[in-house]
């Protein structure tokens, strides 16, 4: 009895173990991301609230949580407020299967990959919501539009994951990490190139970011399927938006660029000399990298188009993925050293 | 990089552009460049302005708030003629005026809305007497609805207010006028 | 005819033209400061020079006749440096002042020297000053600023015919001075405002108060004399700035009255009445319009119904509008009441059945300057009807004999040939005398009617001579003017003059009160008449029974009683005993405070549109040149609304022109049919007085407008009110010159100054109306007593 009450609490602790530090990190992403924008566009950013502009984002959280949640009244009540919170609970769900380091998961699940797979493609279904009951012409366009990208990029997303899970033989996150110890050079990044990349773009169309976020298109269609919102409705969009970038770039390391594993494996000197290094620290850096790297490509690259996204998805990426699932096969079937044989 | 020529390769040029192309686009060549750009400027010179501590150069012709000027004497310079009044665009400027009780030509009203003042120094050009001047304030509000409207008072304490100002930047400016 | 070209243009002209006068009618337009077309020719400024084919030097366009052949250059090369030139020698003494001229923006000089001057001036020596002249309260003047082209001198001495302004000194150092410091006397001397090419001379109560380019010009027709002069009125933000003459040959060519010109300065006067105001138990209430209409019409309803429409009036200022007139009398005759009148200063009613469609003049105003005698019957033109006066000097400068009768030597800029000054009393024997010299000449027996009165009158040289001339120079013409039908025995002046007319082929003209008179009598606002003449089953009273018999209820329509009428000590008495005074009115005065019941805030002339029907019979309509103020209504208006409210017939109309194309309608279908001078009534005897009361309205006291204009009282502070006597009157009554004395007149008395005034007759002292201060004096040619 008191066990199974602990094991909740447990269970408690670790959730909130994640949510919370990943709660402030979203935080401070939106402040590197204003931050590293302002600077690739020769300003400084925000720099008035504390020092460096550091309490700015709980500034605008405040200021979010004090503004007033308009719901209009043409829309539909119930999945009006229902929308966010089915966006921002299947991104944080799918941290439970996330390993942080060879031992520290929430849940340690066979089926991971699966299981995030589950879950970010049902966010999709919080933004169809939240366009639909906003009974709003902009709104809807904006939930058609990710409906239709979400939809097409998890394909390509999928066989890039393939390729991944006939490299690792595994759908257990873990266990694909470990299967690409060995160094940089054995981290799939360079075996799986192209599945990389198209994991990478695939990733920035789930998350709707630009050059992908033709869902929330300012200049077209004001906010998208969020344009009715406002206040903490509005901030759980957004809080969610920033969760799932984090969870593809934390999947993106632990896919292609060898988790926690140290970059410096199998080199000699350098390794003894970077073993203190918790594998923590180097999952954080890389995935930094990758966030740093979500950034820098909304800073660089204008908007597509509806109908190239539609293309370069079902033309380019998932013919590609295909051709290199079958490349990866016949590698592991011929046995391909170094990383298959 | 290697030479690509079509000569190397011993291909026709037009199939080497296309293949150029293909590569080109399948490896984001040109992302990666516009991304080089970016990267770039993340590490250049800020040029950001911080506003209340550091404010940029104006020139001595910035035109900003409108000012009413007097001699030294004291004595107003307006004199009425109401050339700013006729010349003006946006018909900011209304202007009433009676002999005074010393027989000279002044003003009873030289009112100012700046709501409708498009600053483009018209008033000041065309005043014979230099009594109309655009400072180089820009730093003002209005808090309630008809403070927009500057009375001559008003314009008067302003010009009082910024004189040294002003009269440097019309000796600075002199030489070309 | 002369052929010429003039810019390469051929032209055919009269000779005698001078070049500009062609160029001006083929449209060329040659510069110039001193040419004027009403003035002689000086070709002093020397701006006008052109180039004429085969002359040497450039010659002036304005004082060069042309001639047969002649070829002239106004834009050739040689002309444009010699107009250059002379703008350059025009500008070396002329003050850069632009920005605190009034004339700045309407500037002959400004344009041209636009035109033709350079941007910077060779003269570096100092420039000229000339100290300002003090020409009154209406003319302000920079003389610094004058170009010496004469205009202001040559219409006081040509058009004006008082020499005022004249040059002294010569070349550089020539001045336009007043002679001996006086200030400007002419009652036209506005003109000299137009007529100035520069700021010398500008509008004093205008002075630096608008912008030529902020007004907006409006067009409207004078409202304070018969001649309906044609007026330009400028307006700022619904505001009058001032008004301005617009040229109109046939009746005030391009000159303008002062008083007409000025009058506007009492548009804003403080006593403005803003909304309608009703008196209850003796507490003047402001309320709406509503309650004030409704309450007037039940009161007035109630005094025809239970006191008979006989104890109502309607009295209406004859500067009313012809739309305001009609109304008037349709409602008061619509709610029973026929006793109707505008002859707000007459006396004399006897002939009013024997009075033709409308009173005015048979001549048309342009045609006074050809006729070839005139003789002017208790009339002072020149105040009365300026521009009037104007013509008759023309007429007179082009050889007209002029005569008049009055009872005081008025001062006239003409000459004239005889003048009778006599007791007024005697003005119907003075002119019987006239008519007794004719019948004596030409052997004609007299008319039964007068054959008896004429035999007592001795026919004196003066008279003789002005029949002779009446009869032998045609045409001629006879004009009775203020004095003339204010007299107590108006009727008799009138049937005189038209006794007179008959014998000598001459034409009788009235020169009548107010802008509208003709009007008026149109609208059928007299109690003997309807609309355009029409026979009435119900006779009224005239305005001298309906104050000596007073009534219970009084409508008074834009009159301020006790200063417009006659009577002022009857009009008083009557309205303070009645039950009811509705004053529609623009003002608020102490004295309709205190008698009135019901006060109705009506627009002034400036906000109300309307028709002017002039003496000559022009009818003249014009629209409001401004919007009225606060709860102010043109009286047209009010006066429907009313007509509404009482449920009147034929009430709705939606604008004024409507009323006057129903007048016009209702005059083509009907012409009135007089009978033939019913035999002239005529009466010569009368009472004498031992001191008898002259009565006039001076110029700037016609009427509530002019009264409150306030620069003009200040001109006509010659004219103030006083007890106006010849000194040997004061040695009589042992009287001070300049000292206070007291008039005693009908029981009630009132201290003036006493001024001595050599024009007055023996046995009259001139005591003038139209002021507070003789509010409380009675008749206008009534006896009066005077003691220290």
């Amino acid at each position: 009895m008191f066990d199974s009450i602990f094991a909740i609490i447990w269970i408690f602790i670790k959730i909130i173990a994640i949510v919370l530090p990943l709660l402030l990190c979203v935080a401070y992403l939106t402040y590197a991301e204003r931050k590293v924008i302002g600077y690739m566009q020769g300003r400084i950013g925000p720099n008035r609230v504390g020092i460096l502009g550091l309490g700015q984002p709980f500034a605008d959280f405040l200021k979010l949580l004090c503004k007033e949640i308009i719901i209009p009244s043409a829309s539909n009540r119930y999945l009006f407020i229902i929308a966010p919170i089915l966006t921002i609970a299947p991104a944080l769900a799918a941290w439970s299967v996330i390993p942080f380091s060879q031992d520290i998961v929430l849940a340690n699940v066979n089926a991971g990959v699966l299981f995030i797979f589950a879950m970010s493609s049902l966010g999709v279904y919080g933004v169809l919501i939240a366009g639909w009951a906003s009974n709003s012409k902009y709104a809807f366009f904006g939930a058609l539009r990710a409906a239709a990208q979400t939809i097409s990029y998890e394909i390509a997303m999928g066989f890039a994951l393939v390729g991944v899970l006939l490299a690792a033989g595994s759908v257990n996150l873990q266990e694909i990490v470990l299967a690409q110890q060995g160094g940089l050079w054995h981290w799939y990044w360079l075996p799986l190139l192209p599945l990389f990349v198209i994991f990478w773009i695939a990733g920035m169309a789930e998350t709707n970011r630009a050059p992908f976020d033709v869902a929330e298109g300012e200049s077209e269609i004001v906010a998208g399927f969020h344009v009715e919102y406002a206040g903490m409705s509005f901030a759980v969009f957004f809080l969610a938006e920033y969760t799932s970038m984090i969870l593809i770039s934390i999947l993106t390391v632990l896919f292609f660029l060898g988790g926690w594993l140290s970059p410096f494996e199998g080199i000699p000197g350098l390794q003894t000399a970077f073993a203190f290094v918790p594998g923590f620290v180097w999952l954080v850096i890389k995935t930094c990298f990758f966030l740093l790297l979500y950034l820098w490509i909304r800073a660089t690259f204008p908007r597509y188009r509806y109908d190239q996204i539609m293309r370069l998805g079902w033309k380019i990426l998932i013919p590609v993925a295909l051709l290199w699932v079958i490349v990866v096969s016949a590698a592991i079937i011929c046995k391909i050293g170094p990383w298959f044989s | 990089m290697m030479p690509l020529t079509s000569e190397w390769l011993g291909v026709n040029e037009k199939i080497m552009n296309k293949l150029k192309h293909f590569f080109k686009s399948f490896l984001l060549w040109e992302l990666l460049v516009g991304l080089k750009l970016t990267g770039r400027y993340l590490f250049s010179k800020k040029i950001t302005v911080q506003f209340p501590e550091e404010e940029t150069p104006r020139s001595a012709r910035f035109r900003g708030l409108l000012a009413l000027r007097r001699y030294p004497n004291g004595e107003e310079r307006c004199i009425a003629c109401k050339l700013c009044e006729a010349v003006c665009p946006a018909l900011a400027i209304t202007i009433e005026a009676e002999p005074r009780a010393d027989g000279s030509r002044r003003t009873t009203k030289y009112e100012v809305d700046f709501f409708k003042c498009i600053y483009c120094g018209f008033c000041e050009e065309s005043c014979p007497v230099d009594s109309i001047v655009a400072t180089s304030q820009m730093h003002y509000h209005f808090e309630k609805r008809g403070e927009n409207i500057f009375t001559k008072e008003k314009l008067l304490a302003v010009g009082d207010k910024y004189e040294k100002e002003i009269a440097a930047n019309r000796t600075k400016d002199s030489a070309y006028r | 005819m002369i052929e010429l070209e003039i810019d390469g243009k051929k032209v055919e002209a009269e000779p005698g033209n001078m070049i500009i006068q062609v160029a001006d009618a083929m449209g060329v337009y040659i510069p110039r400061f001193c040419y004027h077309k009403k003035l002689s020719i000086a070709a002093n400024c020397r701006m006008c020079l052109v180039e004429v084919e085969k002359i040497g030097k450039p010659v002036p366009a304005c004082a060069t006749p042309i001639s047969q052949g002649m070829r002239v250059f106004t834009k050739s090369e040689k002309a444009l440096a010699a107009q250059r030139a002379v703008m350059e020698f025009l500008l070396i003494n002329h003050p850069l002042d632009c920005p605190i001229c009034d004339q700045g923006g309407e500037c002959e000089l400004q344009d041209l020297a636009l035109g033709y001057g350079d941007d910077l001036s060779r003269y570096t020596e100092g420039k000229r000053a000339v100290d300002d002249e003090n020409l009154g309260s209406l003319i302000a003047t920079d003389m610094t600023r004058c170009i010496h082209c004469t205009r202001c001198v040559r219409f006081g001495t040509e058009v004006a015919g008082m020499r005022e302004l004249g040059t002294v000194w010569r070349g550089e150092h020539m001045e336009i001075k007043t002679f001996v410091g006086k200030s400007l006397t002419s009652e036209v001397s506005g003109n000299i405002i137009d007529l100035c090419p520069v700021g010398a001379l500008t509008s004093k109560p205008y002075r630096y108060t608008a912008r030529a380019w902020e007004l907006q010009q409006r067009y409207t027709i004078a409202p304070h004399d018969c001649l309906g002069s044609h007026l330009n009125v400028h307006v700022r933000r619904n505001e009058v700035m001032r008004v301005v003459p617009r040229e109109s040959e046939a009746i005030n060519e391009t000159w303008l009255s002062d008083r007409d010109r000025f009058s506007y300065t009492g548009l804003k006067s403080e006593d403005r009445l803003n909304q309608p105001m009703i008196k209850q138990s003796g507490h003047w209430q402001s309320v709406s319009w509503e309650v004030a209409l409704e309450y007037m019409l039940e009161a007035l309803k109630k005094v025809i119904a239970v006191q008979g429409p006989e104890q109502a009036a309607g009295i209406i200022s004859p500067s009313a509008t012809l739309e305001e007139s009609y109304l008037f009398q349709r409602l008061l005759r619509g709610l029973g009441c026929p006793n109707i009148d505008h002859r707000l200063r007459q006396i004399d009613f006897a002939d009013q059945d024997s009075m033709p469609l409308y009173p005015g003049l048979k001549v048309k105003i342009a045609d006074l300057e050809q006729q070839r005698a005139v003789l002017i019957i208790g009339a002072n033109v020149r105040q009365e009807q300026p521009l009037l006066a104007l013509r008759l000097r023309k007429a007179n400068l082009k050889g007209a004999q002029i005569f008049c009768i009055n009872p005081i030597d008025y001062q006239v800029n003409f000459n004239l040939n005889q003048k009778l000054i006599c007791h007024p009393t005697l003005l119907p024997e003075m002119l019987a005398g006239i008519i007794k010299a004719i019948l004596v000449k030409q052997a004609i027996e007299a008319p039964t009617t007068i054959a008896e009165q004429l035999k007592s009158i001795q026919v004196t040289e003066q008279q003789q001579a002005i029949a002779e001339a009446l009869s032998v120079n045609q045409p001629s013409t006879i004009l009775l003017g203020a004095i003339a039908q204010q007299h107590p025995q108006a009727a008799t002046l009138r049937s005189l003059a038209s006794l007179l007319a008959e014998l000598t082929g001459a034409s009788v003209n009235l020169l009548t009160e107010g802008a509208n008179t003709a009007g008026a009598w149109l609208a059928g606002a007299v109690p003997h008449r309807g609309a355009v003449g029409l026979t009435q089953d119900k006779l009224g009273q005239t305005i001298a029974e309906l104050f000596a018999e007073p009534r219970k209820a009084y409508v008074l329509f834009n009159v301020e009683p006790a200063q417009d009428c006659a009577n002022p000590k009857q009009v008083t008495k009557a309205l303070q005993q009645a039950d009811l005074v509705v004053a529609l009115t623009p003002y608020n005065t102490p004295y309709l405070q205190q008698h009135a019941d019901v006060l109705l805030p009506i627009a002034h002339h400036a906000e109300t549109s309307g028709t002017y029907v002039n003496a000559e019979g022009e009818w003249q309509s014009f629209a409001a040149v401004v919007s009225a103020p606060e709860q102010v209504k043109p009286g047209w208006k009010v006066l429907r609304v009313l007509g509404n409210l009482a449920d009147l017939a034929d009430f709705n109309y939606t604008a004024s022109t409507e009323i006057r194309d129903e007048l016009q309608g209702m005059l083509a279908n009907h012409s009135l049919k007089v009978a033939k001078q019913v035999q002239p009534r005529i009466n010569l005897a009368y009472t004498k007085h031992p001191l008898t009361r002259i009565t006039e309205w001076p110029m700037y006291r016609v009427d509530g407008l002019v009264r409150r204009a306030l620069p003009l009282q200040q001109a006509a502070s010659h004219d103030s009110v006083g007890i106006r006597i010849n000194s040997k009157m004061i040695e009589q009554l042992q009287l001070a010159a300049g000292g206070l004395a007291t008039v005693e007149q009908a029981g009630e008395s009132v201290t003036l100054p006493v001024i001595l005034d050599e024009r007055i007759p023996q046995g009259c002292a001139l005591i003038a109306g139209g002021f507070a201060e003789t509010e409380v004096l009675a008749e206008s040619f009534g006896a009066i007593t005077i003691h220290v």
